[in-house]
């Protein structure tokens, strides 16, 4: 067992709490996805870790709620906070499942992952070959989210998972994305990384 | 015979794409109807909730009656996890639509939380007169006109995964996500 550590208060507004809790609850999800479909131990690691953050934000919130709430208007009102965090919370547990798939060696039938690349159409992962446009292009630059609604949502660069990548992120040839978004910009973000689609459209 | 486990393979992939993606679709839906304190993008994460239960048992009996070989039963497990999960995320969904329906008025940190976080989802009917209808999503060019895409189509209880060929019928809900600019666009466009 990991030893779990104390929690103590910060002033974090619920605000900040809420969008990470938020963020990373839906990440974790595309992630864990990846990384049973993918039968990436990795990954599934980094989404456990990933979910322990989420468990110190939701208490955090839940203390920021306690204090926030004075009287019987503020409490009612807060409750869809609290609910909100709730959900975001089970989600993250969810995505912590699907990890222990992977990690507890249940696994997925090698022929899952193959059919699952064919047939899903909102999730990818897919290798930079070097003719693409992508290689030494900041994240940021490309656009995607604007251009295809397309996120990339981690890379693998040599034997290490960036998660979340910064705009300020460059790729590089050989890197493997996953990404997520709209099927029509994931078709084109598939053949821009594979360098058949030699073009950004605007 | 090996080809045929692969076909198999494939019907269990695919209803399982169609439980995550709805799941994921009701997870939007939620979050922007709180945003927007809409009853109606609630109600829509209500009835998904119940089409997602119906897919799960479906894919559950399909997983179970596919014939696996006891050495194999691990990677089954496997699927049947991603089963339980999907059905977890849709009622986390469920619960947050619960907070609008039952009439608690989002607290304002929630909205400007939701804003900062993600574009919105939304629905639209397509009315008679909208120039949308009849026309196939490829011709439709609701991406380029208004900055949304369409992530499911609702015609009567049939939730519609949308294809470029997929016909566009007077009548139907388009359920659409992007930035708020562009739902106003997409309103236009469906009901003129």
């Amino acid at each position: 067992m990991p030893r779990l550590e104390k929690i103590e208060y910060k002033p974090i507004p619920v605000r900040e709490l809420l969008v990470e809790m938020k963020n990373l609850s839906e990440l974790m999800i595309d992630l864990a996805y990846s990384a049973a479909l993918f039968n990436d131990k990795e990954l599934a690691e980094d989404v456990l870790e990933l979910e322990n953050r989420v468990d110190t934000l939701a208490y955090l919130l839940e203390m920021e709620i306690m204090i926030a709430a004075r009287d019987s208007e503020d409490a009612e009102a807060l409750t869809g906070v609290s609910m909100v965090a709730s959900a975001a919370d089970k989600i993250s547990d969810a995505a912590a499942d699907i990890a222990a798939i992977v990690l507890r060696n249940i696994g997925m039938h090698p022929i899952v992952s193959e059919v699952f690349e064919k047939v899903e159409e909102r999730l990818t992962r897919t290798r930079v070959n070097e003719d693409s446009i992508f290689i030494r292009k900041q994240i940021g630059e490309l656009d995607l989210a604007a251009r295809m609604g397309v996120d990339v949502i981690a890379i693998r660069r040599d034997k290490d998972w960036i998660i979340d990548p910064k705009e300020a992120e460059r790729i590089k040839r050989g890197d493997v994305l996953i990404a997520r978004g709209a099927p029509s910009g994931i078709k084109e973000f598939k053949e821009l990384a594979e360098g058949k689609l030699r073009k950004l459209e605007d | 015979m090996a080809q045929l486990h692969k076909e198999q393979f494939k019907e269990i992939v695919e209803r399982f794409v169609e439980l995550k993606d709805t799941s994921e679709l009701m997870m939007d839906l939620a979050y922007s109807s709180l945003l927007l304190n809409r009853k109606d993008l609630a109600e829509e994460v209500q009835e998904l909730e119940e089409h997602v239960d119906e897919l799960h048992t479906e894919f559950e009996l399909l997983v179970l009656s596919s014939g696996f070989k006891p050495e194999e039963s691990k990677d089954f497990l496997g699927l049947i996890r991603l089963g339980v999960v999907t059905e977890k995320i849709a009622d986390a969904a469920a619960e947050i639509a619960e907070v609008v329906l039952r009439g608690i008025e989002p607290h304002p940190v929630l909205k400007i939380a939701i804003e900062e976080a993600e574009e919105t989802v939304t629905r639209v009917q397509v009315a008679e007169n909208s120039p949308l209808a009849n026309k196939t999503l490829k011709q439709a060019q609701i991406p380029s006109e208004t900055g949304m895409w369409v992530l499911a189509i609702r015609r009567g209880k049939k939730l519609i995964r949308p294809k470029p060929s997929t016909k566009i019928e007077a009548g139907d809900v388009l359920i659409a996500s992007g930035y708020a600019k562009g739902e106003e666009d997409l309103e236009k466009l469906a009901a003129p």
